[in-house]
């Protein structure tokens, strides 16, 4: 017999309408308890999330799933659309869309949602308009708004996109992050460079709730923003002034740790998520 | 700093560059000409296939280059640190943040990102010559 070790991570794809379209959505998940759903970040796929999807710690109270968003990883783009006759531009009223409706199609009663990057800005877009369908979030390296990232270099037909992509983001990550998980990530980030730009969109144009921050109703969805001291894109004082301006709001800012902080150094980043679901569930107990 | 210095400088980062496993797993097609300033000191690196063509430091005012990457020495200096701080830690990061600036022919820059970002990750083993 040869040497196997099978993990209990599972993979499994859920065919859902949103806007008309239809996709065929993968997604890994693990454990079983409250839902934890995970976001990916812009341009990349869900082995992001593989440390928290095997760490036993959080999948014994808590159910882990961390799916791929339509044109990442392995959810192909709109399988009734003629998507490449399009330019792929992610805007915040689909993203949101489509997350609740995933979250409808798996029946997830009471979820938290928590996104990295571009994960952690729809974070805070469902915070605003869909309070009633979450229990929390957990906007990681977010912002109330984002700019400068919406480039064409990442799609530069002179330059190698897989490259431009993986290595344009390799300082957001901490130069002391594991050599072995920045490069995972810089791999992921290798696969990605078709939607990387259209997602950006989202990230650095549509996404801006400035001035909309103090209609969250912090009293029904709790929210606790984390951030880490390498991220060039969105500081720890971009997220200390988007929470504080968010009632009930946390913030945590990540020592030693950048953009990626779940993919780049998992290790370190399961102690600010410890944390940060410390506090939500704190404020349930209060709450109740 | 003195011409020996300079000299052992230069002498350093081609050394650790042409033995740089990554540059020469994947730097077959790596090749082109930059600056970088310092504000006290410039320094026009030279690569051809990867390997260290050659390194001009203090340049005249017709040597040619593609691109520049400019910053003051303080942030140069941080940057060469061996754990550099938020926000020194790569030409993005210094260039959002800081007072980094790309100048020049940008299109050879992203063309060589992969290799110019592990050339420039050379400073943190040899440090800044200011």
């Amino acid at each position: 017999m040869p040497k196997a070790k099978f993990s209990p991570v599972t993979g499994r794809y859920v065919t859902i309408e949103v806007e008309g379209d239809e996709y065929k959505v993968f997604y890994l998940e693990n454990g079983s308890g409250q839902p934890i759903v995970c976001q990916h970040t812009a341009g990349c796929h869900n082995h992001q999330w593989r440390g928290l999807l095997e760490d036993e710690e959080f999948t014994q109270n808590y159910r882990v799933i961390a799916y791929d968003l339509p044109r990442h990883g392995k959810s192909d783009p709109p399988l009734n659309q003629e998507w490449w006759k399009e330019e792929y531009k992610l805007t915040a009223d689909f993203y949101t869309k489509f997350i609740v409706t995933l979250c409808d199609a798996l029946e997830l009663e009471n979820p938290i949602f928590m996104g990295s990057s571009f994960g952690g800005n729809v974070a805070l877009q469902l915070a605003l308009y869909y309070p009633d369908r979450f229990d929390a979030v957990i906007p990681v390296e977010a912002a109330d708004h984002s700019p400068g990232f919406y480039l064409d270099w990442w799609q530069h037909p002179h330059a190698n996109a897989a490259q431009v992509c993986a290595s344009g983001v390799w300082d957001l990550m901490a130069p002391q992050s594991p050599d072995k998980d920045r490069w995972a990530t810089w791999f992921y980030y290798s696969q990605g460079s078709e939607a990387f730009k259209g997602d950006l969109y989202f990230y650095s144009v549509d996404h801006d709730l400035r001035g909309k921050l103090d209609q969250i109703q912090g009293d029904k969805i709790k929210v606790v923003m984390l951030t880490g001291d390498y991220d060039y894109l969105t500081t720890p004082e971009d997220g200390r002034r988007t929470a504080s301006q968010i009632k009930n709001a946390e913030f945590i800012e990540m020592v030693g740790i950048g953009h990626f902080p779940m993919s780049e150094n998992h290790e370190l980043f399961r102690s600010y998520l410890k944390e940060a679901l410390e506090i939500i569930s704190a404020a349930n107990k209060a709450k109740a | 700093m003195a011409v020996a210095a300079e000299y052992e400088w230069s002498t350093r980062f081609q050394e650790e560059n042409d033995r740089n496993e990554e540059l020469s797993a994947h730097g077959k097609f790596f090749t082109c000409s930059y600056l970088l300033d310092m504000e006290t000191k410039k320094i026009l690196i030279r690569t051809h296939s990867g390997k260290i063509d050659t390194i001009n430091v203090d340049p005249g005012p017709l040597d040619h280059y593609q691109f520049a990457i400019r910053a003051s020495a303080d942030t140069w200096r941080k940057f060469a640190m061996p754990t550099p701080p938020p926000m020194y830690h790569g030409i993005w990061a210094a260039s959002f943040q800081g007072d980094m600036k790309l100048e020049g022919d940008l299109l050879v820059l992203m063309q060589n990102l992969r290799c110019l970002t592990a050339q420039l990750e050379i400073l943190r083993v040899v440090g800044a010559p200011v």
